[in-house]
């Protein structure tokens, strides 16, 4: 039963090499036994080896050289596999029964537990490894993107190795992580965006990896997603976000043979979806060219101004240049090379992988390289002892420059004069010191090189497995796994960087380790009490311990120019460590039915007792359970339309625990400000170093329970024309209660927030995938359509007695915070809205034709989009296969500081469209008649293009907010594998070659360049560009071969 | 089979994940924070928050609003058309004034109590009465009586700005006078320890807090001498007669800031050397007070080159609400001297002082006839502002002789009460706030509308919008609450 559609595939493959010369030449035709018609393509493999051929249009075949001892192989999708002893026979025929169950696969499950896919009562998704491989995409997150119904991808940008996050059902917890577990053959893997709240900050970060980009996609066999509580609850409170399961290649299916596979692939990496911008206004403001100013409301080009005088001195023509924002952006590219060996049979194994990647980014300046190195194997000895085990060591090298408003590259990338010669003069002087038109601020190509960010990981995960056959229905095993990486981190600041003039150094070191330790007992029956009744028995044991550590040396106030080592400081306050320890001891067990194949039912429960609970309170049971019924096959249901029928149902509860160390009120180094003004203790004061400690501003809680998320899923899937096309569908209904929630109090307390229990949060939401293949010729053409739908509801019900929003916790700017709000959806951003009279329209002051000052504390942006789809199209013949995939992310809005600015500034191609026409800002001018009424006249006030562009709203308000509706071709992918003919005298086992792109179209109706962004990188504040860095298309080539 | 041996190996792994439990999962005591801390740690956060506080944001609002500085864009541009709103002052009011110095002088006053560290807590209780008056200045009625005391009132009420000044008993309100009392009577008692560079004002010199105190409370009456000048008076003949109040510009209560970064006072990054630096600049009006006639040099204020940079040939100012193109380079700009910011942003940051104690005396003996000679105390309060600006005593006077119209009482109470006002206004360069409350108290120094004036109804803000996340979050505020064109309490015209 083993990964049968996967061999299928593999046959498929296999099916265009041609024979060697051998015994004898055996022919026939194959037919369907149900109606007598031929069957074209179907696959005939010689058994044991990689030869084989397929039926032509007429269903008659001809393999030549078959040996006499030879066994044939015939299987068709949705048909029973026959196999024939070929003896002396040179004409076999067959005919081949149609086999709904055919279609039935095995899929990995929560602990690595196989499950039928018709016994699972819950949704899954799975996703083979090569649609992520050599998809012009280093990133297995991003490569994900498109292709799974229920979840939500969003990339922040396109610097290498930028964070991606990940959501599975929406947002269940208030507080917690909702990126899904991620679990790589066993081992659960950490893919945290380390980040140091005291040097990454909303505003001002570096955009580090999320560490699932630790895996390289070319060493992925399959990835199975567990979308509901239901169908992770084994794998206990961290999977309450779901979890994403991920199988690595192995030598299991080589049979028996050694084949060394190549994988080469080259591509580059340009900018795009950039705003459109003027070209025919410059430097300056109120028509006047001004050389220090960041507008471009200057004179017209082509007027009596043909000179200016730089800030420097320096004499230069007035003009636009078109791409001076465009050609900051360097062209990208990625080279990537994996080598692997892989040998074995099922009973004992091996493989040994490498594989580099090289990314240069295209942002100068940056880049992403990470080379793996991975040993697995596994062994069955004779006595039924079963060991297994591997081991994989990651370096990983990232690159950047931070982004953030202001003072960094892209705060200021977004406020070049359309007349400024961004490119085309010298960015620094021979002291180093930057050479711009501002003079507190830099050249973005200056603080490329010297406002940068290193990060070197180092990583060692693997699993060690033993178990044993104690019977032939009851195994017992016992499995080790680690998990650990160290993430050095280096920033530096040269001396005269906008954010810290006085230059500043910060080693930053993350420490990350995860061991897990799983007793599986494994207990199976067939035929239990009555004949048809199997039963699986599962108890399992978890014990789990993660440590976290960060240390972080600051060394501000350089004295040496462009000396980077701590030294070179000589003021330390803000360096820092943080540790966490947190232990879990969990207890699980799962009992499994199926009757006849048709009716199946899991019960499933888990206990876990967590150290950052409080005594009374750390121990939590919850239960799942789950139905799948199959009426087809119960029914004899089955016709020629109506394949295969299957309805399920599940129902669950996950319990979560706290963070560590939230149960005390505890006192912090005290410091105050932002990045306008700070001090940070310890302080020098006249010449004494007085060390400061202020209360938290978190009140602790002695009485925290655990959190829960509860879900409802209906499932029905659906067989079609013989198998021809399959439905998936599911509704879903989550609930989370009981939320550990910093809980914003009253200020006047003294504190900012509580921690406590509070809240209730729901997700609704319908997942649809539909697999067809509406074309398929006797020519061997065939075109595949897979297509998913996604569409959630999420919503605060309720936070806290008297409480109805709360920001979300992370830093935010000032008047736009990211919060739950009661009765929106999870995540909006609440800021400044305009005031409206009371139909709706702006309120204009009728002094100054501008808006009257906005109202503070309104929801005025939601980032959850309204519905997702995917559509990937995939058309193959003979050795040829081009797979194109569409998708679309339907509303949602995005808030952006980058539009504002460039449209606050007179950047924008649509500033500069009848500049010198007055304009009337829209909305109604309030008039207080003499009986008390108001009437509401329409504002008639003009202001100059200006005026008009610049008050149309600034940062904190709602003119910042964009629909971020988006149409992509995402990917592009052509291959061609060679036929056996051309490569058969040669070592080559098999060749490919292919092209594929990425990003190559996109259409964002509401907005002005590519909505796809979010500064703030994985996590659970989505929506943002505060300054962030665009997105790159990607397109190259690979070469795969084997021998 | 040998079944039962199987089971025995069975077993194994579940009692060793068993006989761990019991200590295993007890790792929940955080490395990274103490739980405890004593009171040299507390003070100085403390005595620094309160200077951070009224010397950041709020002194941009302050120095643009009573026109020593004008704005040159982002808030400062609003704060000078007259605009704020709820918006503003989050930051201030949540981590510097409430979330640090008020709850850290509340467990200064704890942590000392605990260890009979009287001195800890005499400092702690002024401090915490001169932050309170800042904030009912700033804001009028306010959480006070249950504020900062965590869960145990997680929305405190507000307390009426004549309670929090007068106290009301019936409803368990120390006056901020009473508060002030307790913490003299504090000083006066045996400490076990007693601050020394801890102390970032005095260095621990428990006179000067003494001295601190009872200036604090000449202040407090001071400023509701309007509403309530019975007990303005009462309390500032009892103050004259403890004869222990501030009367050397060495005993003023400055707070201390460093060089290095992170040390630095709040308005060096915020108008000379940080990235908002280039949101304030002089203003032109208040160039024009100190230097009346641009062509007479020798009317010139002696104060003006302190208190200013002139990086340029002359000195290079905008109007306040000035919309039109800002001078270039930014580099020229005058903006607040080194002695507003210190020359690398040290400060001091003046919370009460000795002229300023001058021209209180001044003020009541003129309009409350309490002890002293107007003139006098206004010689002095003028006097002492120019020593403290390091005018020598021969410039000091040749600039009276110069200009008696400035240096002589003339005219009406009204008239008299003026002149204090504005000297006092020019006294307190470089500190928005004091100076916005004398002006919202007298209606001086007269300041006439900015350029582009906006605001609520087009004139100067008389209050800060309470804070929209506070209104959020604590159902006891008004909502939608007053805006910035309501008058507080003690306010009366």
């Amino acid at each position: 039963m083993r990964k049968r559609l996967a061999g299928f595939w593999l046959l498929c493959v296999l099916f265009a090499l041609p024979a060697l010369a051998q015994d004898r030449t055996v022919t026939g035709k194959v037919t369907s036994s149900d109606d007598g018609s031929t069957l074209p393509g179907v696959s005939i493999q010689l058994k044991g080896t990689s030869r084989g051929t397929t039926t032509d249009s007429d269903g008659n075949y001809s393999l030549p050289n078959v040996p006499a001892n030879a066994r044939l192989v015939f299987s068709f999708i949705g048909t029973a596999t026959q196999e024939i002893v070929v003896g002396n026979q040179s004409t076999i025929n067959v005919q081949l029964k149609s086999d709904a169950s055919q279609l039935s696969e095995v899929v990995v499950t929560a602990q690595g537990i196989e499950r039928d896919r018709r016994s699972l009562g819950y949704s899954t998704q799975d996703v083979r490894g090569d649609v992520l491989a050599q998809r012009s995409e280093p990133n297995v997150l991003n490569a994900l993107q498109g292709k799974l119904a229920g979840v939500n991808i969003t990339p922040s940008s396109g610097a290498p190795g930028a964070s991606t996050n990940i959501n599975i059902r929406g947002i269940t917890s208030f507080n917690g992580s909702n990126q899904p577990l991620i679990v790589v053959d066993g081992v659960i893997f950490n893919n945290d965006v380390n980040r140091n709240p005291s040097t990454d900050n909303s505003l001002f970060s570096a955009q580090a990896s999320n560490r699932l980009a630790d895996i390289n996609p070319e060493s992925i066999e399959s990835i199975n997603v567990l979308k509901g509580p239901a169908a992770s609850v084994l794998y206990g409170s961290r999977a309450s976000a779901g979890a994403i399961v991920i199988t690595t290649k192995t030598g299991r299916n080589m049979k028996g043979k050694t084949e060394v596979t190549v994988n080469s692939s080259f591509n580059v990496q340009n900018v795009y979806g950039l705003p459109p911008l003027q070209n025919d206004y410059g430097q300056g403001t109120q028509n006047n060219f001004i050389n220090t100013s960041g507008n471009s409301w200057g004179p017209k080009f082509g007027g009596s101004l043909t000179q200016v005088t730089t800030l420097q001195g320096n004499t230069v023509p007035y003009q636009a240049y078109p791409d001076n924002v465009k050609n900051f952006y360097d062209q990208g590219s990625v080279w990537q090379n994996s080598f692997n060996i892989a040998s074995g049979d099922e009973r004992r194994n091996y493989i040994l992988a490498v594989g580099n990647t090289l990314q240069k980014g295209i942002v100068p300046n940056s880049k992403f390289d990470r080379t793996n190195v991975q040993v697995g194997g596994e062994s069955k000895l004779q006595n039924g002892l079963k060991l297994s085990s591997t081991v994989t060591y990651v370096k990983t090298a990232q690159n950047g420059t931070p982004v953030g408003n202001g003072g960094s590259a892209f705060g200021q990338i977004t406020r070049i004069p359309r007349s400024y010669d961004l490119n085309g003069t010298p960015y620094q002087d021979a002291q180093g010191k930057s050479i711009y038109y501002s003079t507190t601020q830099n050249h973005p190509l200056w603080s490329a090189y010297n406002e940068t960010m290193k990060s070197q990981v180092d990583r060692v995960f693997g699993n060690f497995q033993v178990g044993y056959d104690f019977a032939k229905w009851l195994n017992v095993s016992y499995r080790v796994t680690a998990d650990t990486y160290t993430d050095r981190r280096k920033m530096s600041f040269a001396i005269g960087s906008a954010r810290g003039p006085a230059g500043q150094i910060i080693e930053d070191m993350f420490f990350r380790s995860e061991l897990n330790g799983d007793l599986l007992i494994n207990a199976h029956k067939d035929n239990l009490f009555l004949e048809g009744l199997n039963a699986n028995i599962l108890l399992g044991n978890n014990i789990n311990q993660r440590r976290d550590q960060n240390t972080t040396l600051s060394a501000q106030q350089l004295t040496i120019p462009g000396f980077y080592n701590v030294s070179n400081g000589s003021v330390f306050t803000a360096s820092q460590e943080n540790n966490t320890k947190r232990r879990l001891v969990g207890y699980y067990g799962q009992l499994s039915l199926g009757y006849q194949n048709y009716l199946f039912v899991e019960l499933s429960g888990r206990v876990d007792q967590s150290s950052t609970l409080p005594k009374a309170n750390n121990t939590y049971f919850y239960p799942a359970a789950s139905v799948s019924f199959v009426p087809t096959d119960a029914f004899k249901l089955n016709s020629n339309v109506l394949s295969y029928a299957k309805v399920r149902a599940s129902v669950a509860r996950v319990g979560r625990d706290a963070d560590p160390y939230l149960l005390n009120s505890v006192f912090v180094a005290s410091s105050y400000g932002n990045n306008s003004a700070s001090i940070t203790f310890p302080i020098s004061v006249g010449g004494a170093n007085l060390p400061g400690f202020s209360p938290s501003t978190r009140i602790g809680n002695n009485n925290l329970t655990p959190e829960f998320v509860r879900s409802y899923e209906f499932g029905l899937n659906l067989g079609l024309f013989r198998n021809r096309a399959s439905l998936d569908l599911a509704y879903f209904d989550t609930r989370s209660t009981n939320q550990i929630f910093n809980v914003s109090v009253s200020n006047s307390t003294g504190y900012d927030t509580r921690t406590t229990n509070v809240g209730a949060l729901s997700n609704k939401g319908i997942e649809l995938v539909l697999n067809t293949t509406p074309v398929r010729l006797q020519n061997g053409f065939k075109w595949d359509l897979v297509l998913n739908f996604t569409r959630i509801r999420n919503k605060v019900e309720e936070i806290a007695p008297g409480v109805t929003q709360s920001p979300i916790t992370g830093g935010a700017f000032v008047g736009i915070n990211p919060s739950i709000v009661v009765g929106q959806p999870y995540g909006v951003i609440v800021g400044t809205a305009n005031a409206r009279s009371p139909q709706g329209q702006y309120l204009i002051n009728p002094n100054t034709g501008l808006f009257v000052p906005g109202i503070a504390g309104q929801v005025i942006s939601n980032p959850n989009p309204n519905w997702t789809a995917g559509l990937t199209n995939t058309f193959s013949y003979k050795g040829l296969a081009l797979s194109v995939l569409f998708d679309t992310r339907q509303g949602g809005q995005l808030y952006s500081f980058g539009a504002v600015d460039l449209r606050g500034q007179g950047h924008l191609a649509v500033t500069g469209i009848d500049r010198d026409q007055p304009r009337i800002l829209p909305g109604v001018i309030e008039v207080t008649n003499a009986d008390g009424s108001k009437t509401y006249n329409p504002n008639n006030i003009q202001l100059s293009a200006q005026n008009y562009w610049a008050n149309l709203g600034g940062l904190a308000s709602e003119a910042a907010v964009f629909d971020a509706t988006v149409y992509r071709l995402r990917e592009l992918a052509l291959n061609y594998s060679l036929p056996a003919s051309l490569i058969g005298k040669t070592p080559f086992g098999a060749v490919s070659i292919g092209v594929s792109g990425r990003n190559l179209w996109f259409y964002a109706p509401n907005y002005m360049a590519d909505p796809e962004t979010n500064t703030q990188g994985a996590g659970n504040i989505q929506g943002l560009d505060l300054n962030g860095i665009p997105n790159t298309r990607n397109y190259g080539v690979n070469l795969r071969f084997t021998f | 089979m040998k079944i039962s041996s199987y089971k025995k190996f069975l077993l194994v792994p579940f009692l060793l994940s068993m006989g761990a439990c019991s200590n295993y999962l007890d790792v929940n005591v955080t490395p990274n924070n103490p739980t405890e801390v004593t009171p040299p740690v507390l003070l100085p956060s403390a005595l620094a928050g309160s200077a951070f506080a009224n010397n950041g944001e709020l002194n941009r609002f302050g120095s643009v609003v009573m026109n020593y500085l004008s704005g040159a864009g982002g808030s400062p541009t609003n704060y000078d058309r007259f605009n704020t709103n709820g918006a503003d002052f989050g930051n201030q009011w949540r981590f510097d004034i409430y979330g640090g110095a008020l709850v850290g002088y509340q467990k200064l006053i704890e942590a000392a109590d605990k260890t009979n560290s009287k001195a800890y807590t005499g400092i702690a209780k002024i401090m915490k009465a001169y932050t309170f008056s800042m904030v009912t200045d700033i804001w009028g009625d306010v959480p006070y009586s249950q504020a900062l005391q965590g869960e145990a009132f997680i929305q405190p009420r507000l307390d009426k700005q004549e309670d929090i000044y007068k106290g009301n008993q019936a409803s368990g309100i120390q006056s901020l006078f009473d508060l002030v009392r307790e913490g003299l009577a504090d000083l006066e008692a045996p400490s076990t320890s007693k601050p020394a560079a801890d102390d970032i004002v005095y260095g621990g010199t428990i006179d000067n807090w003494k001295r601190a105190g009872y200036t604090l409370m000449l202040k407090m009456a001071n400023t509701i001498s309007k509403k309530e000048p019975a007990l303005a008076k009462t309390i500032i003949t009892e103050v004259l007669a403890k004869n222990l109040y501030i009367t050397s510009n060495a005993q003023d209560l400055n707070v201390k800031f460093g060089s290095s970064v992170g040390s630095t006072s709040a308005i060096w990054n915020l108008a000379v050397f940080g990235s908002f630096s280039n949101e304030l600049i002089l203003s032109t009006r208040f160039l024009n007070v100190l230097r009346p006639s641009a062509t007479d040099a020798t009317k010139t204020d002696p104060r003006l080159a302190v208190f200013y940079t002139k990086p340029s040939t002359d000195y290079v100012s905008i109007d306040n609400g000035f919309a039109g193109t800002l001078p270039t380079p930014t580099t020229t700009w005058s903006r607040y001297g080194a002695y507003v910011t210190g020359a690398q942003g040290e400060g001091p940051v003046r919370l009460i002082t000795n002229f300023q104690r001058a021209f209180i005396l001044a003020e009541s003996a003129l309009t409350l006839g309490t002890a002293g000679d107007p003139q006098a105390l206004y010689t002095e309060g003028i006097t002492a502002s120019m020593k403290l600006a390091g005018i020598t005593d021969a410039a000091i006077a040749a600039y009276l002789t110069a200009n008696p119209n400035i240096a002589t009482l003339t005219g009406t109470n009204e008239q008299k009460l003026e002149q204090i006002i504005t000297q006092k206004w020019i006294a307190w360069t470089g500190n928005g706030l004091e100076s916005w409350n004398d002006w919202r108290r007298t209606g001086y120094p007269r300041l006439t509308a900015s350029q582009n004036a906006v605001g609520i109804d087009g004139t100067r803000p008389v209050r800060a919008a309470y804070i929209t996340q506070e209104i959020e979050r604590n159902p006891n505020f008004p909502n939608p609450g007053p805006q910035s064109n309501a008058k507080l309490w003690w306010d009366v015209d």
